[in-house]
């Protein structure tokens, strides 16, 4: 019994998603749904990987590209194109994925830390890796992907760029 | 009660009070311009209920407090004693000394402070029992005693009341060691003369333990018209150090004070609650019910085949759907809206007080004070309605002798009007003073380089000369404007709003500043602009008008600017799609269209491809989930479920002046 508890503690569950012929996992609390790609509306001065926003039931959330913001070559949509919507303080937003595959329970040791190398992603954005059965799959750190410094920095540097341009 | 549990009750009864704080503030007012009795009975019962309650809620010090004034409002009331000029100064410090405490409740900080130990003083002595300034710290150290007697002597009727002196004894005893001996002298001799409903005893209570005066009275508080009461100390506690005499503070410092207190009041409450009326609650309830009906006549044709009869009931049905809906968010919207009286309200007292600083004299008017406007709106647009009836009274309206010179009578008028216009709020703030100086304005103009010189420029353009940031032509920098923090942050506060203001002044006739105001935050009349495979909704308020160019119409200047003529002005290009670099835009001048907007109060033409339609826009925030956007305002959902980007105007035009300026 006691045993079962402590297990029940150090296990959590991971919404695997395919990207570039990888396998990427998404803690599933932070996983509010999973669409299929629509089009959305492109918002001007955003970072290249943000494709734009779109509208969740009324919320104007924005979505994007896992693919550009690991500096992946862009891939056409297709009908496993999928947007997961994820949750990371308080803060709503889309990320555009190959594919869904899987839920896969993981507990705590059986995660990994990762090797400075050897992935197409930044190992910046993994909080470590693990395997399922023969696959390894790579788990993500979402606080990471859409960071509120990233867009502040974002920010201020970007009307000296439109500045130059305008020189230009 | 728990802890949350009395927070909860604090709060409303915070918001009660600062009500009644009102109303004892406007009564004031009016019995100063020589109202009636009943006046009076309105300002004691608003003291009174503050008195109570706030011994109710555990603000002792403030019951206390409000003590002082009820009795001074007491001898008013019965007549004992004539309500004078300086009485009235004397309660309208309190109502603000008050003010202060309830913001200082809100804090969490200690209620009392010098001004209000001063007024405490004040008002005591103006009942002719008070102690001078050196003798309160005998009083202050005669407040904390580790003994006390306490000789209680209820009134026959007051249990009818509901209050019952055990609760009360035993209220006490929380206080330290009790030893209550009751005094029977009042009883009936015969047992058939003893009324069952009526209080017959007393009692003497002996307190031991380190008891302040206000927490003994405090327990008293509610039976305090209902019985004898008397209170002395017995073991006096040595007073661990003198406390620094309070001073009794200037009024001048006081109506600074209380402008303070008000505006750190606002903004602390901005998003607390709303009142509303049963009225409208009721009236959404029963559209509520029509829509459950109509949804439920709906849901019938999920079944059967739909023929020719069928279909006209379900158009009908789709009809009465549409009707609610509008009606249903009418009615949700108007729950938002509340009469613009509460911001006019807090102008009487501050035209009173700076008038009378100035040694002016001003009338003020207002009008339209039921008009209603969104409550965001509402608590925004304080601040910039201040700031232009300070300029009126301070540079607008003159001295008297002036106005005798002039040709006009001694009082100057100050005119505040609310009206609906179109889908706007109209607020007007015009004074009947000397209207704007135009040489002064032209040569600090030419002085700070903003303008050459003024010859051929329009009386308007002048005007709006004082909307640029740092301009003050005032000679003379006073303690309530002329600090060069001005007209530009009143214009960009209203901008905010999404308005718009504007001055039309006659020289030696006055002024008028219109601030116009969208009904609602919420939603926006705009017209869907196409650029490239995108839309964008350009907010209506902002557009002048939109012309169809011919190529040579546009200039290109050094620099990489356009210009165009407009009028009888020469207006910069914002091309859309190079400012949100948006794909497959018409580039041609000739085969889009120039839209001329005005924001931040300069105009630009900004090209889109074409317009596409007029529309009502529900604004939904961007920053919610992602981050503020230059140029654009917010998002909005288009019929077909998509997200449409709003237009800031003036958000473009600035972003368009920092790339000239680059």
């Amino acid at each position: 019994m006691s045993d079962n508890i402590r297990s029940e503690a150090l296990q959590s569950q991971y919404l695997t998603v395919n990207l570039a012929h990888e396998e990427y996992g998404i803690d599933i609390l932070a996983v509010r749904e999973i669409r299929g790609w629509t089009p959305v509306t492109r918002i001007p001065q955003a970072p290249h990987y943000v494709l734009g926003v779109l509208n969740l039931r009324g919320a104007i959330v924005p979505v994007i590209d896992m693919r550009l913001r690991f500096g992946l070559a862009r891939e056409e949509y297709n009908a496993t194109t999928v947007t997961v919507i994820v949750t990371v303080a308080g803060r709503n937003f889309g990320v555009v994925v190959d594919a869904v595959s899987d839920v896969l329970d993981v507990t705590t040791d059986a995660i990994r830390p990762v090797p400075d190398m050897g992935t197409a992603v930044d190992t910046e954005y993994l909080k470590g890796l693990t395997s399922a059965g023969e696959r390894m799959v790579l788990l993500l750190d979402v606080d990471k992907l859409l960071q509120p410094q990233d867009a502040q920095m974002l920010e201020a540097a970007l009307p000296a760029v439109s500045d130059v341009k305008a020189v230009a | 009660m728990s802890k949350a549990g009395l927070a909860q009750f604090q709060q409303v009864f915070i918001e009660e009070s600062l009500e009644g704080l009102d109303t004892m503030e406007s009564s004031l007012l009016a019995l100063d311009d020589g109202g009636d009795a009943e006046l009076v009975h309105t300002i004691f019962r608003a003291a009174h209920s503050i008195k109570g309650g706030a011994a109710t809620f555990g603000f002792p010090e403030m019951s206390s407090f409000t003590h002082e004034a009820e009795s001074l409002l007491d001898e008013v009331r019965s007549g004992k004693r004539a309500i004078d000029g300086a009485i009235i100064e004397l309660l309208l410090r309190t109502v603000d000394c008050l003010r202060g405490m309830f913001a200082r409740a809100q804090a969490g900080e200690p209620l009392n402070d010098a001004v209000a130990e001063g007024l405490r003083n004040e008002l005591a002595l103006a009942m002719g029992r008070g102690v001078a300034a050196n003798d309160l710290q005998a009083r202050r150290s005669e407040d904390h005693a580790d003994a006390w007697t306490v000789r209680f002597r209820p009134h026959p009727g007051m249990l009818a009341g509901g209050n019952e002196p055990l609760r009360l004894i035993r209220e006490l005893a929380g206080l330290g060691e009790l030893s209550v001996t009751p005094e029977f002298d009042r009883l009936p001799a015969t047992l058939a003369a003893l009324e069952p409903s009526e209080c017959h005893l007393g009692w003497t209570i002996e307190l031991k333990g380190p008891a302040k005066r206000a927490d003994i009275a405090a327990v008293f508080d509610w039976v305090e018209d209902e019985c004898d009461l008397v209170i002395e100390a017995r073991h006096v506690v040595a007073a661990a150090a003198p406390a620094p005499a309070p001073a009794v503070t200037a009024p001048v410092a006081a109506v600074a004070d209380a402008g303070a207190a008000r505006t750190q009041r606002d903004s602390s409450a901005e998003s607390s609650s709303v009142r509303v009326s049963i009225d409208k609650i009721d009236g959404l309830i029963n559209l509520v019910g029509e829509l459950v009906i109509t949804q439920s006549m709906l849901d019938t044709f999920r079944e059967g085949d739909i023929d020719a009869a069928r279909l006209a009931v379900l158009e009908q049905g789709l009809a009465q759907l549409a009707r609610h809906t509008r009606e249903l968010q009418e009615s949700v919207m108007g729950i938002r809206m509340l009469p613009i009286a509460s911001v006019f309200n807090r102008f009487p007292r501050m035209v009173r007080d700076i008038s009378q600083k100035l040694g002016k004299q001003v009338k003020l008017e207002l009008v339209g004070e039921q008009t209603e406007l969104d409550k965001t709106v509402l608590e925004k647009i304080g601040d910039p309605m201040v700031h232009l009836v300070r300029n009126a009274i301070d540079h607008g309206l003159e001295t008297p002798d002036k106005r005798r010179a002039a040709g006009k009578g001694d009082i100057g008028t100050l005119k505040l009007e609310a009206s609906h216009r179109g889908g706007n709020i109209v607020v007007e703030v015009s004074d009947d003073g000397a209207g704007l100086n135009r040489d002064a304005i032209v040569a600090k103009a030419v002085q700070r380089g903003l303008i050459a010189n003024g010859e051929g420029m329009s009386d308007d353009a002048v005007a709006e000369l004082i909307f640029q940031p740092g301009f003050s032509t005032a000679a003379v920098t006073t303690d309530l404007s002329g600090r060069g923090v001005g007209m530009d942050v009143v214009r960009r506060n209203v901008a905010d709003l999404g308005g718009t203001v504007t001055i039309r002044s006659t020289q030696g006739k006055g002024s008028v500043f219109t601030i116009t105001l969208p009904l609602t935050l919420a939603i926006i009349d705009g017209l869907t602009a196409a650029v490239g495979d995108e839309r964008y909704i350009v907010p209506l308020v902002s557009i002048v008008e939109s012309v169809q160019l011919k190529a040579d119409a546009v200039r290109s200047v050094a620099g990489g600017g356009e210009l165009f003529r407009f009028r009888n002005e020469y207006l910069p290009v914002v091309r859309l799609h190079e400012a949100f670099g948006c794909a497959h835009a018409v580039h041609a001048i000739e085969q889009g269209l120039m839209v001329v907007v005005e924001g931040d109060g300069s105009r630009v033409g900004l090209f889109v491809d074409g317009l596409i339609g007029q529309q009502q826009a529900v604004v939904k925030s961007l920053e919610a989930n992602y981050r503020r956007v230059q140029g654009v305002s917010g998002a909005t959902i288009l019929a077909d479920g998509s997200v449409a980007l709003i237009v800031d105007i003036a958000g473009l035009v600035r972003l368009q002046g920092r790339r000239k300026a680059a």
